[in-house]
């Protein structure tokens, strides 16, 4: 009883101590914000799964028992995404234990409050909004066993929770992740050649555990195998010399000097490259860059619904997916030396110059890129891919840079953990700057394309790009003169890093 | 040389800095000394441009520092680890500094070869990356930047903090060699006032954003701050 007391006044203790960070962390407007911004997306993810739930539901042509048949076909992606998800979004709560070392608290007890406080995330409520209404309906038919189906879900229950630990072994080994996603690659190429259709094995294995219910108890088993595994290998890592301290990598030196023959634009552009190298938080918007690249697949399918307009969205963002997720963090990316920045022997223009040189470098890259891969769908989806990169190249890139002058959010480069809660400043300016780069070029293609045709539409678009290609001097003018009036600013929002 | 006229800075109705009238001849090593919160920071970074007063100006070689920024071209400083970038390997480290003040790779490498002792063997040919040096191997790296490239003007804050006794004592060396360059003005901060007293050849003194003194360094001077900071 006493000992009760004790956990729970802990408990309580610890609580506090992590409402502390937040509410008086820096830059608490920001952070407000984001979280706030976040529930706005959980809470929107949360109706989706709902809807999902419900349509998947809907029978097969007056098949039953169809729909669940397809959703354990699905799972096994399912899943994959979901561990994928959670490496790069879920934080883990390791943070502040350093001082916690030293305190009468017990090291277990440290830990399993690590622990504990992921059993709640979003990650793992969130699938329960597709759950319960997808269940809930099927019930409804009467053609289910409803044991069956209550075991079915809670060994997903149990899987997510499996998902949830193994997120802590996953962390910071980058090369299992990359070995997981490969293996996923593979299997959906085996499937689309319809050489081994794995889809076929996830329908049993989920099926199974509808249909025999004990099965449940190896996955609840494994659930706390992983738990306790966890634990332990938590508790290791709690000396400064293990798992406390941050990693360190051997440096290698890296001569980029054959860029050296675009002067002064070329010393910030090498810098930058050994930026997107070395840094955590900018490989992840190199990747996303990659990433974005296959954003107009999404639409591809859909495009009788949707709309052209639509699809044209997803290939301007496939070609300016680096040019947003760079382009967005000037001069963030730079925010731990800034104050360097602005007293080296350099002008704004050239800085600017050179980072707005960059994200042209690697729209040209992903323009290539998606070129290639979208010509298997048509000339016409070629037209679109290099309207886009015209209009990101003359138009957008100037308005990620201006935009830029106006976000003034430190980046901690150190840190991944962050790649999407990043308290990104949304102020007004940077929200706005949105309708130019997405809405008008879509808009222009779509109406030209309605007049006359696609081609024309693409055309149109292109046209744009080239204008403001050709008026980049005046652009440029305008880009100097918000920052260098933001200047003293971003050096204070910077110093609260 | 550096003129300061009328210079004053206010956060909401604090004034934390508030110089009247402060000249500092070029080739002058002028060294900065007061408790937490005397200044010293932000005066350099008025100095510097890094923080807009909310009164008077700063004139570094004929040249108004929020008007234009022409005196980047020869002026360089150390203030913290903001300075520093922190991906980077110290050698890439200087060659970007060399580079934005026109020196070419192997002058860069000839000048650096001349703190190999400063560096005692730390810095150059590791492999580590700036961010994962220690805070005064840091230092090093960046006080020696600053060094890059023959700048009139040299600003360090606290250049003496954090370094083990030997380098303190190199440093002052290098300091002291510099100031026999009639046209290379530095200025230092410090908490330590043996430190400023022994390298610098004028010393003033902040107490919440005021000069409380300005005195030629000579024989009585350490007495002198002693008694005032014994206060």
């Amino acid at each position: 009883m006493l000992l009760n007391v004790y956990i729970s006044h802990m408990f309580k203790m610890m609580f506090s101590l992590q409402w502390k960070e937040f509410n008086r962390g820096k830059a608490v407007g920001g952070k407000l914000v984001a979280k706030i911004l976040k529930w706005f997306g959980i809470i929107y993810f949360a109706f989706i799964a709902f809807g999902m739930g419900i349509i998947a539901s809907f029978p097969i042509e007056e098949d039953v028992i169809a729909p669940f048949l397809y959703v354990n076909k699905q799972l096994i992606y399912v899943f994959a995404y979901l561990i994928v998800m959670r490496y790069f979004i879920q934080s883990l709560p390791i943070l502040n234990i350093k001082a916690l070392l030293l305190t009468p608290l017990l090291k277990t007890k440290i830990v399993r409050f690590s622990l504990l406080k992921t059993v709640l995330t979003y990650f793992n409520i969130l699938p329960l909004f597709f759950l319960i209404p997808f269940s809930v309906l099927l019930a409804q038919t009467g053609k289910f066993d409803i044991i069956g189906l209550i075991f079915w879900n809670i060994n997903i229950i149990g899987l997510i929770y499996v998902t949830n630990f193994f997120n802590f072994l996953l962390n910071n080994k980058d090369k299992l992740l990359y070995g997981i996603g490969g293996i996923l690659a593979l299997i959906k190429a085996l499937e689309y050649y319809s050489i081994v259709d794995l889809t076929e094995h996830s329908e049993q294995f989920f099926y199974l555990f509808y249909s025999q219910p004990y099965a449940v108890s190896f996955t609840w088993l494994l659930v706390f195998w992983l738990y306790n595994y966890v634990h332990k290998y938590l508790i290791q890592g709690l000396y400064i010399d293990t798992g406390l301290q941050a990693k360190i990598k051997e440096a290698k030196m890296e001569d980029f000097s054959f860029l050296d023959r675009f002067g002064k634009t070329a010393t910030f552009i090498k810098n930058d490259l050994r930026l997107l190298k070395r840094a955590k938080r900018a490989r992840m918007a190199v990747y996303m860059g990659i990433g974005a690249i296959f954003y107009g697949m999404i639409f591809l399918p859909s495009e009788e619904i949707l709309g052209s307009g639509f699809l044209f969205f997803g290939y301007l963002f496939s070609t300016g997916g680096f040019l947003f997720m760079f382009g967005s963090f000037v001069p963030s990316w730079d925010s731990q030396y800034y104050p360097l920045m602005m007293t080296q022997n350099i002008e704004y223009k050239e800085y600017l110059n050179s980072k707005w040189t960059l994200m042209i470098i690697g729209t040209v890259i992903s323009t290539f890129l998606a070129s290639f891969i979208y010509s298997f769908f048509g000339t016409n989806a070629v037209y679109a891919v290099l309207a886009g990169a015209f209009y990101n190249i003359g138009v957008n890139g100037y308005l990620t840079l201006w935009a830029g002058a106006y976000t003034k959010s430190p980046i901690d480069l150190n840190s991944s953990a962050n790649a999407f809660g990043d308290k990104k400043a949304f102020n007004a300016k940077t929200v706005l700057v949105g309708i130019p780069q997405m809405l008008l070029p879509v808009l222009v293609y779509f109406f030209t394309s309605q007049y006359y045709d696609h081609f024309t539409g693409c055309l149109a678009v292109a046209i744009l790009g080239t204008v403001g290609l050709l008026l980049k001097p005046i652009a440029f003018n305008l880009i100097l003169k918000a920052y260098k009036t933001e200047k003293y600013s971003t050096l204070e929002a910077y110093k609260t890093n | 040389m550096i003129k300061i006229e009328n210079l004053t800075k206010k956060y909401s109705k604090q004034t934390v800095l508030e110089i009247n009238s402060l000249e500092i001849p070029s080739g002058q090593t002028f060294g900065l000394i007061g408790n937490n919160g005397a200044g010293k920071t932000t005066l350099f970074s008025c100095l510097l441009d890094l923080i807009k007063p909310t009164k008077g100006k700063v004139i570094n070689n004929d040249v108004e520092v929020s008007a234009s920024e022409s005196w980047k071209s020869f002026t360089t400083a150390f203030l913290d680890e903001t300075f520093l970038i922190g991906y980077l390997m110290p050698e890439e480290y200087f060659y970007f500094i060399g580079e934005l003040r026109g020196l070419s790779k192997i002058q860069v490498d000839n000048f650096i070869l001349k703190f190999e002792d400063f560096f005692h063997g730390e810095i150059l040919g590791g492999k580590k990356y700036l961010r994962d040096l220690s805070k005064g191997n840091q230092k090093k790296v960046g006080v020696i930047a600053a060094l890059i490239g023959e700048p009139k003007v040299i600003i360090l804050d606290e250049p003496f903090a954090n370094l083990d006794p030997s380098t303190q004592i190199r440093l002052k060396g290098i300091i002291k060699d510099l100031s026999k360059y009639k046209d290379t003005t530095i200025l230092v901060s410090s908490h330590d006032i043996q430190d400023v007293t022994e390298v610098c050849d004028r010393i003033a003194l902040l107490e919440k954003g005021k000069l409380i003194k300005d005195i030629k360094t000579n024989k009585e001077t350490l007495k002198e701050l002693e008694t005032y900071f014994k206060g």
